[in-house]
């Protein structure tokens, strides 16, 4: 039932009115409690009666209060909800759906399809038509009319739309509305809620068009704009309207998926840009291919960082000799400039052709005559090499030198010579080193000598104390050639064993961007072809078809239906990413346009009044209660204070609960979109730790002892290693994100059921991922992933590797913490199947899945498990769990110790053998 | 319950008794300090304190001679000492729960009051090396202790008042009075009988005798089930009071009668000027 805008859940509760008269009669008619007192000379007062003891009733105020606490009720119990209605076009005739399909749409995506089909039904009701689509954002520019669609017809066309990778263009959709002719019955613009150049343009181009209604998300789209790479790690800077969910993930990825490391950012409540930091080592950092918003499926939620996040990339050209790898001078290169820029090696021809922005020759690398003149070309058009002196150098090979050398090499030092080693003197300021501080520790025992006399075509960067150059650089056409005039290594100098070796070389190889950059825009490069594009949702796939795009839109860098966003490459370049979001991307609340009426998904829910009626109620009964305490004269001034006091906290209480409450807007995610769920804050609060998780089985009692168990065996993990866990978690495969932790434990249920196909998606994606499924069948039956099995029960529908038995004294498993005789479960020695290693292969063989029979949760668990036999089978089963943990942070870092004797015998030492 | 259970659970109640006394025994013995010398025989014979010096008479003997004063002047002296002979005394108290009413900070339970003034009795009386003794629970008690036996022995006061075993006794009898003047009446026949009479003291909370109720109050007699609903207090409180009035002059009728003084007290008035009320009462009495 409905009155107006207000519409009851359970109308009969409303009959109730009814009896409301009788109700008031029996509250007037019954007095309030009289004021009770002991009095011992009661006797005194027997048979006194006062005249008029029957004439006390309720006073009317307390009446009406009370009248008001039971409409309330009423009211309250007739379940009732505003429903504001929204302003429909009475009349009948076209429709015209405007939907903003850019990236900003994505992340409600589900919400603005069901805006758009449910503006076609109402639509279809009214029997209205016939329906236009006018996207924001196309996948192909468009500027022609539009086509006039069935309902049926319009909705296959929603159901199958989805949001392109760009923003929307709304200057030219408002181009295109304007060209429409005649007016509309119904324009809805299911938009993305966030303003863009042209928003204006396009709402008064709307509403000229017909009654205009605009959907808006509860959360609009944030974006990453920008990826830097620091020596700490990663510093994302994230941007959001103010519409925007304020608090966020962000995960660093492989290009293949698999987590590097998560950071959480809070926005301040008004704030629309925030940064946030995801501490990695030099080289992980290194492996990072994109950053993105963890539980945000759109394709501004994602960046790429090509060349590890602007990190140049440098080629080490291979020496001759690398049997003793620490000596070699290009290891003392590599682990100098690994925090900032990617390392290739390779001889230079392959080098040259794989696009490297500055390259290394240390005097090992060989430099043929013919790559020495590739390598000359190069400089020529704007490469950067670094070259470091040596005996080989020194002796011969001098052509590839900023200035002329001296031959021979000049020792300072040493048993011949008067000299005593030399400082480096403090740099010049005309230096690129000028900012840094000299340390006086680095002396220079050796050096090759530049030829004064030629010196003067040469910059020196940096000197001996004595004067000499230590460091030179020439320009070579466009390009420039540094030599260091000492050795890569320790052998010459201190140089390499400082942090001075780092920071001369950071200086030098930014001069890497500038060089390549002044590339000559040459045709014989060709146009970029995309190598993976993203999809609106952030997604990364091949391109459908072969594109190319000509150098001078891809450096605009203005990502549209002519340069899709994605990974770029061209022979002799290195990949370059085009970003969704620019660095200065526009994110901010959409405006209502003039005469448009709001139909949000917060604005249009119907609003349930029943909890606020019932909540008013308990209010006004608590208020009740004083006025009977106060009239029963029990309110003293203290106890007064004190109740005051409790309800003054109770009403906070209230606001606090249903407060949001009232205000709550639906943030669930899209059905069909398992991988990228928005995380809960407990899971990002967490997001650094190591957790141990469970699978929810739906049987209470299972998955409480399964979080026993693995609470147990949490404590033990803190108690005996370095890993400290945190507090187990129970996952839920359909709709979580499994990808924050290591090791999911699953307990077979007595009736296994199959998963829901998105479940198995979600666990296989898991494993495939580098997770460690670990199924415990709890012996229910032969674990051996034969037909009728719990676990192949389990994993019906789920890709499962194949699968072989595992032995303690072959599997890395007995070996990872503890070394293990046997897999002990509940019943003693356990089975236990492990992914093969040859199908793990692409793992580094380690297994993404484990089943094993050992009841393992409930052994950790039950702490008063006896031993038999003088077996300490919890202990046991508790040195397994130690091991599987450590398998699953660990890898295959033990697994060398399977073949320990093996290794052993080869050397000769094989313990076994008395000699 | 065995019997070791309930040593140990008398026990229990013995010490919460004695820590509920403390006070009432501090109070007693500022009550007793304040109160000095109104107690004494008023004649010569054995006893500590000095009474007069008077003419030595020959059938006083030589021993009598206090030589110290005669030899100041011509005659012999005899020195006298006032005469202390021990008299014993029975407190009772009354056990109902209406004594129990109405104690607030400002003002003690008529109960509370009841007590501090016998325990001041008791120990008045052991300092003039009198006998007192808790009627029908203890023997006659003298000595340091007898205060803190007392206090002990009084709040376990039966509802019924036995007769004393010596006859020449003084009774103090502490309640509020408030039952039926018969019942009073039937009590203290009995009593006079055996006794040389002594005090009533009779306890009243302010509230019991202002009434100062107003509204629809329901009244409950503590103890019992009883209780009255009252529509408008202030129209009963003349009624009521003139019935107490009258009760308490049949009660005052029937002291008189049986030989028994009767002091009031209130429990917002000061216990002191009780005390000595008490004591007069007990000077007439023998």
């Amino acid at each position: 039932m409905s009155i107006g805008a207000l519409f009851f859940a359970s109308p009969l509760a409303l009959l109730a009115f009814l009896a409301l008269p009788a109700i008031l009669w029996l509250i007037r008619a019954t007095p309030p409690a009289p004021v009770q007192q002991t009095f011992a000379p009661l006797r005194f007062l027997l048979g006194l009666k006062s005249e008029n003891s029957q004439r006390l009733r309720a006073p009317w105020w307390l009446l009406l209060l009370r009248a008001v606490l039971a409409s309330l009720l009423i009211l309250g119990f007739a379940n009732p909800s505003w429903r504001p209605k929204a302003v429909a076009a009475s009349n009948k005739g076209p429709v015209l759906i405007v939907l903003d399909d850019g990236w900003t749409a994505a992340p409600e995506w589900a919400g603005s399809r069901a805006a758009a089909l449910a503006a076609v039904e109402e639509g279809e009701r009214k029997q209205s038509g016939p329906f236009f689509l006018l996207p924001t954002a196309p996948q192909r520019a468009q500027t022609g009319p539009l086509d006039a669609f069935s309902a049926a017809e319009i909705k296959a066309r929603i159901n199958g739309w989805r949001p392109s990778p760009w923003r929307a263009d709304r200057a030219a959709a408002a181009k295109r509305a304007s060209n429409l002719r005649g007016r509309f019955a119904d324009v809805i613009w299911v938009s993305d809620g966030l303003d863009s150049a042209g928003a204006a343009a396009l709402g008064e181009a709307l509403t000229q068009k017909g009654p205009l209604r605009v959907h808006a998300p509860g959360f609009t789209a944030r974006a990453i704009t920008d990826l830097r790479s620091t020596a700490e790690g990663l510093e994302i800077d994230v941007r959001r309207a103010v519409s925007g969910n304020p608090v966020a993930a962000v995960a660093a990825e492989t290009l293949q998926g698999r987590a590097l490391g998560a950071a959480e950012i809070r926005f301040a409540p008004s704030a629309t840009a925030a940064t946030a930091k995801i501490e990695l080592p030099p080289a992980i950092a290194a492996r990072a291919a994109r950053v993105r918003l963890v539980g945000e499926a759109s394709a501004g939620a994602v960046r790429l960082a090509p060349n590890g996040a602007g990190r140049p990339v440098v080629g080490l050209v291979n020496g001759g000799d690398t049997a003793q790898p620490f000596l070699s001078d290009l290891f003392y290169v590599e682990r100098a400039i690994q925090p900032f820029a990617s390392v290739q090696r390779g001889d230079v021809e392959s080098l040259l052709n794989q696009g490297v922005q500055a390259l290394i020759l240390v005097d090992d690398s060989a430099l043929p005559q013919a790559e020495q003149t590739r390598l000359l070309a190069w400089l020529e058009k704007g490469g950067l090499a670094i070259r470091f002196a040596g005996p080989r150098l020194a002796n011969s090979d001098q052509a590839l030198a900023p200035s002329p050398l001296r031959r021979g090499a000049r020792a300072l030092g040493g048993a011949l010579t008067w000299e005593q080693p030399q400082e480096i003197a403090p740099f010049a300021p005309e230096s690129p080193f000028a900012d840094l501080t000299v340390s006086a520790d680095v002396k220079v025992r050796r050096q090759v000598l530049a030829d004064p006399a030629g010196l003067a075509q040469a910059q020196i960067w940096a000197r001996l104390k004595d004067g000499t150059p230590i460091v030179t650089a020439a320009a070579r056409g466009r390009g420039l050639l540094v030599l260091f005039h000492v050795t890569a290594g320790p052998v010459w100098s201190d140089l390499a064993l400082s942090g001075l070796f780092v920071d001369m070389l950071r200086e030098t190889l930014s001069f890497a961007g500038s060089a390549s950059s002044a590339t000559e825009p040459g045709a014989e490069l060709g146009p970029w072809t995309p190598a993976l594009l993203f999809d609106g949702f952030g997604a990364l796939s091949p391109p459908p078809r072969r594109v190319q795009v000509p150098e001078d839109i891809f450096n605009a860098q203005k990502p549209g239906p002519a340069l899709p966003p994605g990974l770029y490459e061209r022979t002799g370049s290195p990949q370059r990413a085009v970003s969704v979001a620019s660095e200065a991307e526009l994110l901010a609340p959409l405006a209502r346009p003039a005469g448009a009426v709001w139909i949000g998904k917060a604005r249009q829910g119907t609003v349930s009044l029943a909890g606020l009626l019932l909540a008013l109620a308990g209010l006004l009964g608590a208020g009740d209660l004083l006025l009977a305490l106060a009239l029963a004269g029990r309110l003293t001034p203290r106890r007064g204070a004190r109740l005051a006091a409790a309800a003054a906290l109770a009403l906070v209480c209230w606001v606090q609960g249903v407060g949001p409450a009232l205000a709550q807007i639906d943030v669930s995610p899209p059905p069909g979109w398992n991988i990228n769920v928005p995380l809960a804050p407990p899971e990002i609060a967490s997001i650094g730790d190591v957790r141990l998780a469970f699978i929810r089985t739906g049987d209470g009692r299972l998955d409480r002892a399964t979080r026993a168990g693995l609470e147990a065996l949490s404590a033990t993990l803190t108690e005996r290693t370095s890993v400290a866990p945190g507090p187990v978690v129970m996952l839920d495969p359909a709709r979580d994100d499994l990808s924050l932790f290591p090791l999911l434990f699953w307990t077979a249920p007595a009736q296994p059921t199959p998963l829901s196909p998105q479940a198995g998606a979600n666990l296989e994606r898991y494993m495939q991922l580098g997770g460690l499924l670990f199924i415990d069948t709890r012996g229910l039956a032969a674990g051996s992933g034969g037909e009728a099995s719990p676990a192949a029960i389990l994993l019906q529908g789920v890709n499962v590797p194949p699968l072989e038995i595992a032995n303690p004294r072959e599997h890395v498993l007995g070996k990872t913490f503890y070394l293990l005789r046997a897999f002990t479960g509940r019943r003693g020695s356990a089975s236990l199947w492990a992914e093969s290693a040859s199908a793990a292969a692409a793992r580094d063989g380690v297994s993404s899945l484990i089943i094993g029979d050992g009841d393992w949760a409930n052994t950790w668990a039950d702490e008063e498990l006896t031993p038999i036999g003088g077996v300490d089978r919890r202990e046991l089963a508790m040195r397994f769990g130690v091991n599987l943990v450590m398998m699953a942070l660990t890898g295959n870092y033990k697994s060398d110790q399977v073949h320990l004797k093996e290794l052993l015998a080869r050397l000769g030492t094989d313990p076994g053998k008395t000699r | 319950m065995s019997k070791a259970a309930d040593a140990m659970a008398a026990r229990a109640q013995a010490q919460a008794l004695v820590e509920g006394l403390q006070g009432v025994l501090l109070d007693a013995r500022r009550l007793a300090g304040a109160h000095p010398g109104a107690h004494g025989r008023r004649l010569a014979g054995p006893g500590e304190a000095f009474w007069q010096y008077r003419d030595h008479r020959p059938e006083d003997g030589a021993r009598a001679v206090d030589w110290r004063r005669s030899a100041r002047a011509e005659r012999l002296f005899v020195r006298e000492r006032e005469w202390e002979a021990a008299q014993t005394a029975w407190l009772w108290l009354d056990p109902s729960a209406g004594m129990q009413q109405s104690e607030t900070e400002e003002r003690p339970s008529k109960r509370r009051r009841a007590l501090t003034l016998l325990l001041a009795m008791a120990l008045l009386a052991q300092r003039s090396g009198e006998r007192i003794g808790a009627l029908g629970l203890t023997p006659p008690l003298r000595g340091p202790h007898a205060a803190e036996q007392l206090g002990l022995a009084l709040q376990q006061s039966p509802e019924n008042l036995l007769a004393p075993p010596g006859r020449a006794s003084l009774l103090v009898l502490a309640s509020d009075f408030y039952a039926p003047i018969e019942h009073w009446e039937r009590q203290l026949r009995r009593l006079s009988a055996n006794t040389r009479g002594g005090v009533l003291l009779m306890l009243a909370d302010p509230a019991e005798e202002d009434f100062p109720y107003e509204g629809r109050v329901l009244f409950r007699e503590p103890g019992t089930r009883n209780e009255n609903l009252v529509g408008r207090a202030e129209d009963v409180r003349a009624q009521f009071q003139q019935r107490l009035a009258a009760h308490r002059a049949a009660l005052h009728a029937l002291a008189t009668r049986c030989g028994f003084a009767l002091v009031r007290n209130r429990t917002d008035h000061p216990a002191a000027a009780a005390l000595g009320a008490v004591i007069a009462g007990l000077e007439q009495a023998h």
